[in-house]
């Protein structure tokens, strides 16, 4: 079909694309206009940050997530098979051996994580309400995503899939920052704005209950 | 044909004369007010409809659109359709929508008609959103094309134009206070006790909902009487003494500053040190945290504070005592939204009711948990959408209905009046107080 190497670059290109696009996007929300001054910071609206990415992920603090925790539950796992899987390509991409100790969990890692990316993807389709705020990005990036961690799996466990991996780690990249897989990256940005938000208002992390003890 | 449905109608044929010139003006604005935070956050929406169960809204009604992850992709539609590269060259596949007629519509049903900007799916949003944010860059959007409901477009213009949005004349004001100032001295037993107008010098200027002159001057008696137990040196402004601000709901950020702009430069002209933001959620947080955005820094540093804060100041440093067994009914307390979650006023009320009644209970969820009583977001003075808000109170009705209290006590005026209205629709058989009131039947005065 392409030679290794063809495709070893061409993966490399497309990841080098999606990150230079990512970069893009991010100074692109700087050609508006900048946030009014008055919009400073203090030691509080940091601790709000902190509780952001801290403790305020947790189930018990986000009622959208409490209230679903199956879906939290394989949001995160399916999260954490993208991040290994990824990790699996760059030793692919390196030509470095994956860690003996790291093989078996890994695929099984992926496993789960593409069952759960397919639940999610099926929840989707069959929700009534989950459908009506849906557009074709949401379906194709959770299938384009799906079928990295399932070509993820099955060329860890048999390199003759290496080139598919390959074929669908270039698409993967190509597509991150033209649909919703940009939320990598913004959505970072938008705990950090979360917390500064709160923080900034003593709302969270909540002042009164660390007074209570 | 009902006075709703004609003011409804009005808005519909400007909807049907709206020119394209205008609708490119109206994304010029949108364009103009986001800033690069909101250009972040309009990339982060997953949909992954989570929010839905946070909403009240959705809460009362569970169709779509009521959900906040639709109310929010209205406006993000429109951004990415315009204001970025792919939605522009294939906007079917990330869901951008042009701003035409059918979407001002959309717009306006669910930015105004079902949304009180309570702030609840931004701070459950799994991702961190700030949906209210971008929803009243929505409704600013539509405010640019004078498509904001005319009964809450009025309260806003009455604001401007009289200084208060009840629109009560100066003089009026100033006799109901000669008036309250007599009930004053009555209530505390010293015929000395004032409410002074425009005292120049005096630390505090205090501010409050017009709706008290107009419907329950005895929550100003009851501010008084705390004034005048702690021995405070405090001022009304006979001009502007308004802490309201709908501007904040009809999302005009120009209206709005020029509203928060009056009362800092009352503030200056009285000599006041703190300005102090009577019981009113939204003044509280239009004031005290979002003029800082639409007017700037001014370069002073007015030191502003919830009466709430003040009154727990007072018992804190024993300026007032409270005697508890002076309000013997179960009290439960309703965290307004725009004091508490969006304002970050969240303990003082409760530090105040533990020590002035004999019986509080919390609802369930509670402090930045809490559900929006409805009233919120301008819902209150937009009569075209009164049975919405009502049966969007549903859920607030059954907390209150589930503590098994007999007073629901709110820091907010517009609380009150929904909570009030909650209460004959859901025949609660409660009584609704601000936490003034309360307070000042608990004071013990000396003698």
């Amino acid at each position: 079909m392409f030679s290794p190497s063809f495709l070893v670059w061409a993966v490399v290109a497309s990841a080098l694309f999606a990150f230079g696009a990512l970069f893009w996007l991010v100074l692109s929300t700087f050609r508006f206009r900048r946030p009014h001054p008055a919009w400073t910071t203090d030691d509080r609206a940091w601790k709000g940050v902190q509780y952001a990415f801290g403790r305020g992920m947790l189930p018990q603090e986000k009622e959208s997530a409490g209230k679903h925790r199956l879906t939290l539950a394989a949001g995160i796992l399916y999260h954490s098979g993208i991040f290994a899987a990824l990790s699996h390509l760059g030793y692919l991409l390196l030509g470095a051996p994956v860690p003996a100790v790291l093989s078996q969990p890994s695929q099984i890692l992926f496993g789960i994580s593409a069952c759960c990316g397919l639940a999610l993807l099926i929840k989707r389709a069959l929700t009534p309400q989950l459908r009506a705020i849906s557009c074709p990005d949401d379906y194709a990036a959770n299938v384009v995503v799906d079928a990295f961690l399932l070509l993820s799996l099955l060329a860890a466990r048999d390199r003759a899939w290496l080139d598919w991996l390959l074929i669908v780690s270039l698409i993967f990249f190509v597509y991150l920052p033209i649909g919703k897989i940009r939320h990598c990256l913004f959505f970072f940005y938008s705990r950090i704005l979360f917390g500064l938000f709160f923080g900034r208002r003593r709302v969270l992390p909540h002042p009164g209950r660390e007074a209570q003890g | 044909m009902s006075e709703e449905a004609k003011k409804a109608d009005v808005l519909e044929e400007r909807i049907d004369a709206l020119k394209t010139e205008q609708l490119e003006s109206a994304l010029r604005h949108l364009r103009s007010r986001l800033d690069s935070r909101d250009a972040a956050l309009a990339h982060s929406c997953l949909r992954c409809g989570l929010c839905a169960e946070t909403c009240h809204y959705y809460q009362a009604d569970p169709s779509i659109e009521a959900h906040p992850a639709y109310k929010l992709n209205l406006v993000l539609a429109v951004f990415k359709r315009y204001f970025t590269v792919v939605g522009r060259a294939a906007p079917a596949w990330i869901g951008a929508g042009e701003l035409d007629q059918a979407m001002i519509r959309k717009w306006l049903d669910s930015l105004f008609g079902r949304c009180s900007l309570c702030g609840r799916c931004f701070l459950n949003c799994t991702v961190g959103i700030n949906i209210p944010r971008l929803i009243r860059a929505g409704r600013g959007t539509l405010a640019s094309l004078e498509l904001v409901p005319l009964e809450l477009q009025s309260t806003v213009r009455t604001a401007v134009e009289k200084g208060n949005n009840m629109g009560i004349e100066r003089q009026d004001w100033r006799d109901t206070v000669e008036w309250l100032q007599e009930e004053l001295a009555m209530e505390v037993g010293d015929p000395s006790a004032r409410m002074p107008l425009d005292e120049k010098g005096a630390r505090i200027l205090y501010t409050v909902n017009p709706r008290e002159p107009k419907f329950f001057p005895l929550s100003l008696v009851a501010a008084a009487k705390i004034f005048h137990a702690a021995g405070e040196s405090w001022t009304f402004s006979s001009d502007c003494y308004d802490v309201t601000n709908y501007g904040l709901f009809s999302g005009d950020d120009q209206v709005a500053g020029q509203i928060a702009q009056r009362l800092r430069e009352e503030v200056t002209r009285l000599g006041s040190q703190v300005l102090v933001l009577g019981e009113c959620g939204h003044g509280y947080n239009a004031h005290r945290w979002e003029a800082a955005e639409w007017i700037g820094n001014t370069g002073t540093s007015l030191e502003m504070k919830s009466f709430i804060e003040v009154m727990a100041g007072y018992v804190r440093d024993g300026r007032i005592r409270l005697d508890p067994s002076l309000n013997t009914k179960p009290v439960t307390l309703h965290d307004p939204c725009n004091l508490v979650r969006l304002g970050g006023v969240i303990e003082e009320q409760r530090f105040l009711l533990r020590r002035a009644v004999s019986s509080f209970v919390e609802m369930t969820p509670n402090r930045e948990q809490n559900f929006c009583c409805g009233g919120g977001g301008g819902q209150l003075s937009m009569s075209r959408f009164a049975r919405r808000r009502l049966e969007a109170g549903r859920i607030k009705a059954e907390q209150i209905r589930a503590t098994g209290a007999k007073v629901v006590v709110a820091p907010c005026h517009n609380c009150v009046d929904q909570l009030t209205e909650l209460n004959k629709e859901y025949k609660l058989g409660v009584e609704v107080r601000t936490v003034a009131e309360v307070v000042a039947k608990a004071v013990v005065t000396n003698g």
